[in-house]
């Protein structure tokens, strides 16, 4: 059972919906409705991908939303990422892209505030280019997720590649 | 073996280039001796590391090494290899540490890449290790307003003479309101393809942008693409293999960013105080269209402030460095709108990035056909625009959208793939500003 700080558990029920909610979210992503997608998210979601450090132990650093990332968007800037992919000058991913989201290791934390939910996934995407180029990417996400008008959506993703060197030449999926 | 003449690979007055210079082994060779082993070369910023003891490692063609501020403040660079069996002393990307120990042996190194203590000393006898003559190769170091760059070459130019009249633009981008710095965190990634294919296109590829980067320019730019090329009032300029490409309309690419914040501090901060320091001219070029590169491998976009290294891993692979470089006077949120502006175009997710890569790739890959490459590539573009310009230092072409500065990268390529010494190496371009300051 996973329990939250006070000790409240969340229920089967709940669980249920936001493992629901996250393969939706996957679905739609592999699929290409980013517009729908956006439906999914906060109109204020932080969408989060920092750059990790490889440094010695004695060393080590959390990222920050002020150092440089893959992705620290707002929902204004990842409709302009949509946008791109609506022009129909998109060569790159004409042919599309072939991408495949497994969502696993799902947790849901319970929060001082009723509406909204901590939740950790491992999120491993596979993607499929052109002729034959495959790349494997590992996430390990945090979420907030909120309950806005009785639905659920996405307010807060932290995404921490499993990856120094990013082992491609583009990150054209969203994790 | 029969010396191979390297201008047998391109062709300046017709305007083309062998393909095979982006996929033969033995030519890749012959350029980390050549090129890698004998230029200055782009190693850190600064700020990466402003404290004693702090360190950045990274590579000089395929030779890793050590960037260190030392006890006195000044910087070295060595070869991060153990000179016992060869192992890296440091498997860390950056941090602070007074000295380095070999995890093989246990051989330790201070900061300035001396040999320290070693594990076990008593196994050795006197005599059997000189430890002064045997510590790792140290690289010669200078830098230029923020910029530290290192060669392994004792007999090469001064820093200063490598740069020449390229100077009076990099003002523009590290000089025009006091110092800079980089933002936290450098992003690395894997592209396979020739590390060329990186640094020609930011040397003098604005022909692309038009087409590739239809896409990425209209999700920045409120649906606008880029409209029509303008070829008045927008140049090539080439100085002993750097080039810049730019136009004169002043925003351009800080509009590229898509942020307003930036945009208005160009206008009313960094203008204004360029108009009177670095002359009108200057202060037009800096923000217009426009896109960089430093012989060999370094690049960068002046007005959206991305920065990187192209770094080589064999013929067919190259490691992209990725920094944002900002004014150190900025206020944080201007600082920070860059950042997220840099992030959101030229990272590995960014909208004119992802288009960039695929190119490349494919640029080279395609080479794997033994007809393929046999069949030259054109760069002919614009051949016959040189001009004279009585205030633009450099070889000078009109019109942006040209292939001169690639032509002239190339060029450089073969001058310094052939040179036996440095004094075998032609003059290109006699310099204006010799010994005398750009700004």
């Amino acid at each position: 059972m996973t329990q939250s700080k006070n000790n409240r558990t969340a229920s089967l029920e709940l669980i249920n919906e936001v493992q629901q909610f996250l393969y939706r979210e996957a679905r739609v992503n592999d699929n290409e409705q980013f517009r729908e997608w956006l439906t999914m998210l906060t109109n204020d979601v932080h969408y989060w991908m920092p750059y990790r450090y490889q440094r010695y132990r004695k060393n080590e650093k959390e990222p920050t939303i002020y150092d440089q990332s893959y992705y620290c968007d707002t929902m204004s800037d990842l409709e302009k990422r949509v946008i791109r992919t609506e022009t129909g000058t998109c060569w790159s991913e004409d042919p599309a892209t072939r991408v495949a989201h497994v969502i696993t290791n799902i947790e849901v934390e319970l929060t001082d505030n009723l509406d909204e939910y901590k939740v950790y996934s491992l999120t491993t995407v596979h993607r499929n280019m052109n002729e034959d180029e495959e790349h494997t990417m590992i996430g390990h996400r945090t979420d907030l997720i909120r309950r806005v008008g009785g639905v659920l959506k996405l307010a807060k993703r932290k995404i921490i590649l499993d990856q120094n060197i990013f082992m491609n030449k583009s990150l054209n999926v969203y994790l | 073996m029969q010396k191979v003449d390297y201008n047998k690979y391109i062709d300046t007055k017709e305007g083309w280039v062998d393909r095979r210079i982006f996929w033969d082994e033995d030519i890749y060779e012959q350029e980390l001796k050549q090129i890698f082993a004998k230029s200055w070369q782009f190693v850190a910023h600064t700020s990466m590391i402003p404290n004693v003891n702090d360190f950045y490692t990274t590579y000089m063609g395929e030779d890793g090494v050590i960037v260190a501020r030392q006890q006195d403040k000044s910087i070295k660079v060595y070869l991060n290899s153990c000179p016992h069996r060869g192992n890296k002393f440091c498997y860390a990307d950056d941090g602070n540490t007074r000295s380095f120990t070999c995890n093989y042996h246990g051989w330790a190194f201070g900061i300035d890449g001396s040999i320290g203590a070693l594990a076990n000393a008593h196994v050795y006898d006197e005599g059997d290790i000189d430890k002064v003559k045997c510590g790792p190769r140290q690289a010669r170091v200078d830098s230029y307003k923020g910029m530290i760059f290192a060669t392994f070459d004792d007999e090469a130019p001064s820093l200063e003479e490598w740069l020449g009249d390229f100077r009076w633009y990099l003002d523009m981008m590290l000089d025009n309101d006091g110092e800079t710095e980089f933002i936290n965190g450098g992003i690395k990634s894997y592209v396979n393809a020739n590390w060329k294919f990186g640094v020609e296109n930011f040397i003098g590829d604005a022909y692309h942008a038009l087409w590739n980067h239809d896409s990425g320019l209209k999700a920045m730019n409120n649906g606008e693409g880029f409209g029509p090329a303008v070829q008045e009032g927008s140049y090539h300029a080439s100085v002993n293999g750097h080039g810049w490409e730019f136009g004169t309309d002043g925003y351009a690419d800080v509009a590229i960013l898509g942020r307003p914040k930036w945009l208005e501090y160009v206008q009313n901060v960094i203008k204004p105080k360029m108009e009177k320091r670095h002359g009108k001219l200057r202060s037009e070029i800096f923000g217009s269209l426009a896109s960089v590169s430093l012989f060999p491998n370094c690049s960068f976009l002046p007005g959206i402030q991305t920065f990187r290294v192209w770094l080589p891993r064999g013929p067919k692979k190259l490691e992209l460095r990725i920094w944002t470089l900002v004014n150190k006077n900025m206020p944080d949120d201007v600082k920070q709108e860059i950042n997220i502006g840099c992030m959101q175009t030229f990272n590995p997710a960014g909208v004119l990035k992802m288009d960039d890569g695929e190119n490349w790739e494919g640029n080279t890959q395609v080479n794997k056909g033994y007809l393929t490459r046999q069949e030259k590539l054109h760069y002919g573009c614009g051949i016959n625009r040189e001009i004279e310009h009585e205030e633009l230092p450099g070889i000078i072409y009109e019109g942006q959208f040209n292939d001169a500065n690639q032509r002239h990268f190339y060029q450089r390529w073969a001058d310094l793939m052939n040179a036996d010494k440095w004094g075998d190496v032609p003059t290109r371009y006699t310099p204006k500003y010799a010994g005398k300051p750009t700004v």
